[in-house]
């Protein structure tokens, strides 16, 4: 499968952008437990316990923040600085996710931008590329 | 109780024939237990060739002065391997091997050797498996912290290792090498045709950041700290642990005085006295010793790069 | 020349399982992988196997008759190097094909305590010329040893005549241009080296400044680099970083380019290169999967057709998405290089 180039159209983002971040930030939050849980994402949460991050999907206007904690992933909410940022527009995180682009590639093209703690930035990639999708139905979607 | 001994290690830069012998015939009344001589760093330098550099340690030796001839650290031609032979079959001095091509040459001829710091020991397996080569001295990576040394000593002691340990006490860093020449490459020349660019830069090329702060030295090959390694506060620590030696890295100018400073506060511990010497004046950059206190080698020497003893 | 020279093997990264798998369905001879801990030189957070992992991973190559190696290429620190040791001991249990190891003193160890077991010389032992390697054959039996990348094609040949060790060079992947194994820049910036720690310009010092005007990369303070609106970004490497130097501000060490010997091939086939390694056990699945995809495509017809090879301009465009800075280089094997 072949993620096209594309951006969402600027009124599709701005109206995005007005809508919460609740509902999209709880289901990216019950995924990641969903996948803990299952054992197909091998996390040790103790590298990331106590953390808040951030997904800005840049083209949807869309900020979705959760923590962690010792034992699964939370929405979080407020103006507080994320220990971590991820931004990029939706085809590029679906690239990324689905491996048809390597996070390394899209940040030195600063498509990926990554903003605060480094080393949990890296411990983050890493975590998604020790993923094996291959246990998983989302197989057939992979790149890789 | 040890009293430390200094020595005086080869020349890192490249300096013409004229002022490489005079400096020599300079270095030749300090107060110095071994000298080491030659060229370790690039192998187009050759102001002074291998047969120069072993007359050069036969005259000092017959002054009473041991010396022993540093290899290139970097072997990668049949050539350079020639040259390498050549050295370790001198005859007389002491090798310091400063790649395993090295050591292994010297095994063959059943010479003891010098173990250098580009020999990566970092624990005393090692340590006693270059021994067992024929290393009778090593000198640690510079980068090795004190404790990690007092660690690898005790053991070597505990296994009644027999060698002596001698530290990179004074001077830029020496701190990576390339196939690749950076001077050359400032000046856009290839190395093969670098001109020797290097001969105009006797204390190396200063590289600083984009916002001024001096960082590395630029070294033909080699990469160096700009920071100016200086173990003078810690040498009541270092003679205490049983090192046996500090080494100098010569410098274009002041080696002199610093080499004098060092045999003063060596003194001073011997005989118990304190003393403070103060040898900033003399170096060109700032004086850091951050590798032996397990920080950043970047790390300046504290508040005091006084001795205090 | 003879002929009929076998093809060198493959030799892949694996910082993890699907990249291990990534390496191995994309035709891989070899992977090799290291241990979540600091007795490998890719000690960074989240990446490695643990021994599930582990034995999972041989057990997927191994059934595709594919080999695994086992990296243990930092030096032992200080009194206690049972880490080293127990990672040495699990690495033969684990029944990898060989362990590749940097530390002479390791190599004493694993030659006296698993004495069947096949060894490789790491790149980080820095052994740039035959001596050096023969003394690790005659003292260790080792039977490969990987070369540092800053070797003429005619110097790797030279080594190659003089030796029975088998060669392992570099193909493809971000470019040292320092010796490794006697590379302490990282350490002098940071306090944590490649030998030390197995880490170069670790992640944990380095800090992004988004600037109005420039992106600003620091690594423990130092800054290494900025990048204008628009301009490629590139990981602080220290090596990489632009620097001033009498008034130039410029790449004064490296630029951030990869290593690409694609071109090459038939020469390195010819003069009897045993294995070519790809680098990047740091990189991601995605990565492995299309360099190992082209590598092999690339192998594969050169040793079909020696004479008659050439670069298709679809292997250059696949690798030189991936790479680091998007610019290749034959690097040091061919002589221009300054």
């Amino acid at each position: 499968m072949r993620i096209p180039e594309l951006t969402l159209p600027a009124p599709v983002a701005s109206l995005l952008g007005w809508l919460p971040s609740t509902p999209p930030c709880w289901a990216l939050v019950s995924t990641l437990n969903q996948l803990k849980k299952r054992a197909i994402l091998p996390v040790d949460m103790s590298l990331l316990a106590g953390r808040r991050f951030e997904v800005h999907v840049l083209d949807a206007g869309l900020r979705l923040g959760f923590c962690a904690d010792e034992d699964s992933f939370h929405t979080a909410s407020g103006s507080e600085e994320p220990d971590l940022r991820l931004s990029a527009t939706l085809a590029d995180f679906a690239r990324m996710m689905l491996r048809e682009e390597d996070p390394d590639t899209l940040f030195f093209n600063r498509k990926l931008i990554i903003e605060g703690d480094t080393e949990l930035g890296l411990i983050v990639k890493n975590l998604l590329d020790s993923v094996d999708w291959s246990s998983t139905p989302l197989q057939r979607f992979m790149a890789a | 109780m040890n009293t430390l001994q200094l020595t005086l290690g080869p020349v890192l830069f490249f300096w013409s024939r004229d002022d490489i012998l005079r400096f020599y015939s300079e270095a030749a009344d300090w107060p110095l237990e071994t000298i080491y001589l030659g060229e370790a760093v690039c192998s187009r330098r050759q102001q002074l060739r291998g047969q120069d550099w072993i007359s050069l340690g036969q005259e000092l030796a017959a002054n009473g002065r041991r010396v022993v001839l540093s290899s290139l650290a970097l072997i990668e031609s049949e050539s350079d391997l020639r040259r390498l032979r050549k050295l370790v079959e001198n005859g007389d001095m002491q090798v310091e091997a400063n790649d395993l091509g090295a050591a292994r040459l010297a095994q063959q001829q059943g010479q003891p050797f010098v173990a250098g710091h580009h020999l990566n020991i970092y624990n005393a397996d090692t340590l006693a498996l270059m021994h067992s080569l024929g290393a009778r001295r090593w000198i640690p990576p510079v980068e090795m912290d004190r404790d990690t040394l007092a660690a690898v000593l005790q053991q070597a002691a505990s296994n009644n290792l027999q060698i002596e340990t001698e530290l990179f006490a004074w001077g830029r860093l020496p701190l990576a090498l390339s196939a690749r020449c950076f001077t050359a490459r400032h000046y856009n020349l290839s190395k093969d045709d670098c001109q020797f660019r290097c001969l105009e830069h006797p204390d190396g090329l200063r590289l600083n950041t984009r916002e001024q702060q001096a960082f590395l030295t630029i070294n033909g090959i080699q990469t160096m700290s700009d920071g100016c390694q200086s173990l003078l506060p810690h040498l009541a620590d270092i003679s205490a642990m049983g090192v046996k030696a500090v080494r100098i890295s010569p410098q274009w100018q002041h080696t002199a005085q610093i080499v004098a400073g060092y045999q003063h506060a060596i003194q001073a511990l011997a005989e118990q006295q304190t003393t403070r010497i103060d040898l900033t004046p003399y170096a060109d950059s700032r004086l850091v010793d951050g590798y032996w206190r397990g920080c950043a080698g970047i790390d300046s020497t504290g508040e005091a790069h006084h001795a205090h003893s | 020349m003879p002929a009929t020279r076998p093809l060198p093997e493959l030799v892949c990264p694996a910082g993890s399982l699907p990249a291990l798998k990534a390496a191995v369905d994309n035709g891989a001879d070899t992977v090799y992988l290291g241990l979540k801990n600091d007795t490998n030189a890719r000690n960074f957070a989240g990446l490695n196997f643990d021994d599930r992992t582990a034995r999972e991973g041989i057990r997927y190559a191994h059934q595709r008759d594919r080999k695994v190696l086992l990296a243990i290429n930092t030096y032992a620190q200080g009194g206690d190097i049972s880490r080293w040791h127990r990672a040495i001991d699990e690495g033969a249990d684990l029944g990898v094909d060989a362990i590749i190891l940097a530390d002479i003193g390791l190599m004493e160890y694993a030659r006296r305590r698993h004495p069947e077991q096949r060894l490789h010389m790491s790149v980080q032992s820095s052994a740039t010329n035959y001596e050096a390697i023969n003394l690790a054959q005659e003292l260790f039996d080792i039977r490969r040893a990987v070369l540092p990348r800053v070797l003429t094609l005619d110097q790797v040949k030279q080594v190659i005549d003089h030796t029975k060790v088998e060669i392992e060079v570099f193909g493809f992947g971000s470019l040292c241009v320092m010796v490794e194994g006697r590379c302490l820049l990282s350490s002098y910036a940071t306090g944590e080296s490649p030998n030390s720690h197995g880490v170069c310009s670790p992640a944990k010092f380095v800090r992004w400044e988004h600037g109005t005007q420039a992106l600003g990369a620091r690594l423990n303070g130092i800054l290494i680099d900025e990048y204008q609106q628009g301009e490629a970004a590139g990981y602080p490497t220290l090596c990489k970083g632009r620097f001033e130097v009498e008034g130039d501000t410029y790449y004064a060490l490296e630029e951030p380019t990869s290593l690409n010997v694609m071109s090459m091939l038939p020469q390195i086939i010819d003069i009897g290169v045993a294995a070519i390694k790809v680098e990047g056990r740091q990189r991601s699945p995605a990565y492995v999967a299309q360099v190992t995809r082209t590598l092999r495509e690339a192998l594969d017809a050169a040793g079909r057709e020696a004479q008659r090879f050439s670069v298709k301009p679809a292997w250059t465009q696949a690798l030189s998405k991936v790479a680091e800075g998007q610019q290749q280089t034959l690097g040091a094997y061919n002589r221009p290089w300054k």
